[in-house]
């Protein structure tokens, strides 16, 4: 199968014109905060009972690709990531665009992401019979290191204070701790309320953190600014600014693209652990590592290639497993299903022509991108000139309808709430929110796979290294502890001059 | 301050860990299984301490060594205009998430909107446009248009 061939299968008029408009309407919804891509899929379901099933896996295809990049935009201009892909990056790119470069910013984000996308799908398609045989023999072992992995990584990514990301990725677990529990179905920390069951559901859990947050901070801040200060360049101007810094960044999206991928192919990590890990080696190869979290383009690029390509890559456990890679594949998969497709490593044998269909799709979409998207962010920058308050009750009741409506329930908005304040209390005391977000997502992951490989191995923990690709996995990962630990001890042993000054400046400029 | 509020910091991480402790007592054993459902708050109790152990010990460093005395620096409105925007948004998403089945989503909305505007910073009369105009888009691009199931409240003899 080669490209050419890909594209002709889906370049029919009714598929393009599915591919535009869903473009169009994944890149709006993700670009409103509050609204995430997942939001975008599941509120595109019932439209796709209506679809045959190469358009359906198109629409969804195409929205989820625009979605995820959108989320890029309500990051940079509000800093509040419209999706979790969004956040490993959120604090450089919302630090650019205050110093006026919005636009130039997002467009370099755009390259990056239609970049990562086609490389993502040019791979995925290449390799997926490969990884049809890779992923016959994975396990909970390599799935638990995997999300440990992960977890590790958001203390490694986050701000200076190595205390306080662990702080906010123990707060993180904690709350994925609420529900019943994996091991024997005892309800924990839900306070008899039986909606908790299931957990915090994920959507508000995002909203309240950080959308409120920055809604309550907004509030806090008075009077004395009523507008969002912010500069916008010419169109004209942004767009070479863009690919001038996409021209001198093209090995960084080459790697992350590739790594996004595979990370994304992985059973458990989706675009979300991809933009992280992006990030982390982005930081670790970069000539200005300290410039990091402090309005670098380098880790924008990075993290929106890698978050683009890994959801091309997190197709792959979602067709040849049956396990989708993130909510939104979750959503994508059950669509898929009741359109007679089904996942397993036969996929290719049985459902050729569909899975075929969804790779052209994607390549589509990311191209189509270009100018949707394109045309999203010349057009959303003009949020930045709504008065603030105009827009932030507008936030605010789009934040709270949104988590109303993915669950029907108010309790999504008490856990909006709670959240939002329990992140408020983070701000104030210097804790970084993205390891707590991370901690969400990845905590259940993490425990649900350690107890199916402990009755496994009836508790027996070296067992977690008895398989190759997880004792491989789970050396990088004790690597990565060995680390961190050694970085805390030094930080107490070391003079404590830089740390306090960090602190400070931070507290300065986010104000 | 800044020690200050790292103890502040330290004691709120550490009585969180503690009442996961407590609570995780309760939790039921299975023979059959090597681990139970309170290994994990355990844990993250555990890691929760070692944290606040760490911000304090911090906090101590920097109040030694006279380093983030800049923190309040930086100018801020007056205290209790602050902590009241604070309250008044807080206590639109609770009045929210009561009010919402109760008067529909249009009511509660509108409510919302109008009471929100100015703790914004914005006027009157534009709230009251807001609060009229904003229900309206509502309806249409998450009733109409996305079909999300939206609760009607006092409205519902009127719903479509």
């Amino acid at each position: 199968m080669d490209l050419f061939a890909l594209l002709a299968v889906v370049l029919t008029p009714k598929i393009l014109g599915t591919v535009f408009l869903c473009t169009l309407y994944g890149a709006f919804v993700g670009a409103m905060p509050g609204l995430t891509a997942t939001m975008a899929v599941a509120l595109l379901v019932p439209f796709t009972w209506f679809m045959d099933p190469v358009q359906a896996a198109a629409a969804i295809v195409a929205t989820t690709t625009t979605a995820i990049f959108a989320g890029d935009i309500s990051g940079a201009v509000l800093k509040i990531p419209g999706t979790p892909a969004s956040a490993a990056y959120v604090e450089d790119s919302y630090r650019l665009s205050q110093s006026g470069h919005p636009r130039s910013t997002l467009y370099s984000a755009l390259f990056a992401s239609v970049v990562g996308g086609v490389i993502g799908v040019t791979i995925l398609m290449f390799a997926t019979p490969t990884l049809t045989y890779l992923s016959r023999n994975f396990s909970s072992d390599e799935a638990f290191w995997l999300a440990a992995l992960g977890l590790s990584c958001a203390v490694l990514v986050g701000g200076p204070s190595v205390p306080r990301n662990f702080a906010s990725l123990f707060i993180g677990l904690a709350i994925a701790t609420v529900g019943i529990d994996v091991a024997v179905g005892h309800p924990r920390f839900t306070f008899g309320n039986v909606e908790l069951y299931d957990g915090v559901s994920f959507i508000p859990a995002m909203i309240g953190m950080f959308a409120l947050s920055e809604l309550l901070r907004n509030a806090v801040g008075g009077r004395q600014s009523s507008r969002l200060r912010l500069t916008v360049e010419p169109l004209r101007e942004a767009l070479l600014t863009a690919a001038r810094q996409f021209a001198a960044l093209w090995k960084n999206v080459l790697r992350s693209a590739t790594g996004g991928t595979f990370i994304g192919a992985l059973p458990g990590a989706g675009a979300d652990v991809a933009a992280w890990i992006a990030y982390a080696v982005s930081r670790r190869f970069s000539r200005k590592p300290e410039a990091y979290g402090r309005g670098h383009i380098e880790g924008v690029v990075d993290g929106g290639a890698a978050n683009n390509a890994a959801v091309a890559g997190a197709w792959t456990p979602a067709l040849v497993f049956g396990i989708p890679g993130d909510s939104v594949t979750a959503i994508a998969i059950g669509v898929l299903m009741m359109k007679g497709l089904t996942p397993g490593p036969d996929v290719l044998n049985t459902d050729s022509a569909l899975v075929y269909a969804i790779f052209g799709s994607f390549l589509l979409a990311n191209l189509m991108m270009l100018v949707t998207g394109g045309l999203v962010v010349a057009m959303a920058t003009q949020v930045l000139r709504v008065p603030r308050a105009v827009l932030m009750p507008i936030i605010l009741i789009l934040a709270m309808l949104g988590g109303y409506a993915i669950s029907g329930s108010t309790l999504a908005i008490w856990i909006i709430l709670v959240l939002g304040l329990l992140a408020s209390a983070m701000l104030w005391a210097d804790i970084p929110l993205a390891p707590a977000i991370l901690g969400i997502v990845l905590g259940r992951i993490v425990e649900d796979n350690f107890m199916v490989s402990m009755l496994k191995a009836r508790g027996d923990l070296t067992e977690f290294f008895a398989r190759d690709i997880a004792a491989v996995l789970g050396a990088i990962t004790l690597t990565i502890w060995a680390i961190l630990l050694y970085r805390a001890l030094r930080s107490f042993i070391a003079p404590a001059k830089p740390q306090g000054s960090r602190d400070t400046t931070r507290d300065n400029t986010d104000r | 301050m800044p020690l200050k509020r790292d103890l502040v910091v330290g004691a709120a991480l550490t009585a969180l860990a503690i009442f996961m402790i407590w609570q995780s007592q309760g939790f039921p054993r299975i023979r059959a299984m090597p681990y139970g459902p309170d290994l994990f708050p355990r844990i993250i109790a555990g890691g929760l301490i070692l944290a606040a152990i760490g911000i304090v010990i911090e906090g101590l460093r920097n109040a030694r060594s006279g380093a983030a005395t800049l923190s309040t620096a930086t100018s801020t409105p007056p205290v209790h205009y602050a902590a009241l925007s604070f309250v008044g948004v807080a206590a639109l998403v609770a009045g929210f998430a009561l009010l919402l089945p109760v008067l529909g989503f249009h009511i509660a909305a509108a409510l919302v909107v109008v009471l929100a505007v100015p703790i914004f910073g914005g006027s009157l009369l534009l709230a009251l446009v807001m609060g009229g105009v904003v229900p309206v888009v509502l309806h249409y691009i998450f009733y109409s248009l996305m079909r999300v199931v939206l609760p009607w409240g006092l409205l519902t003899p009127i719903a479509w």
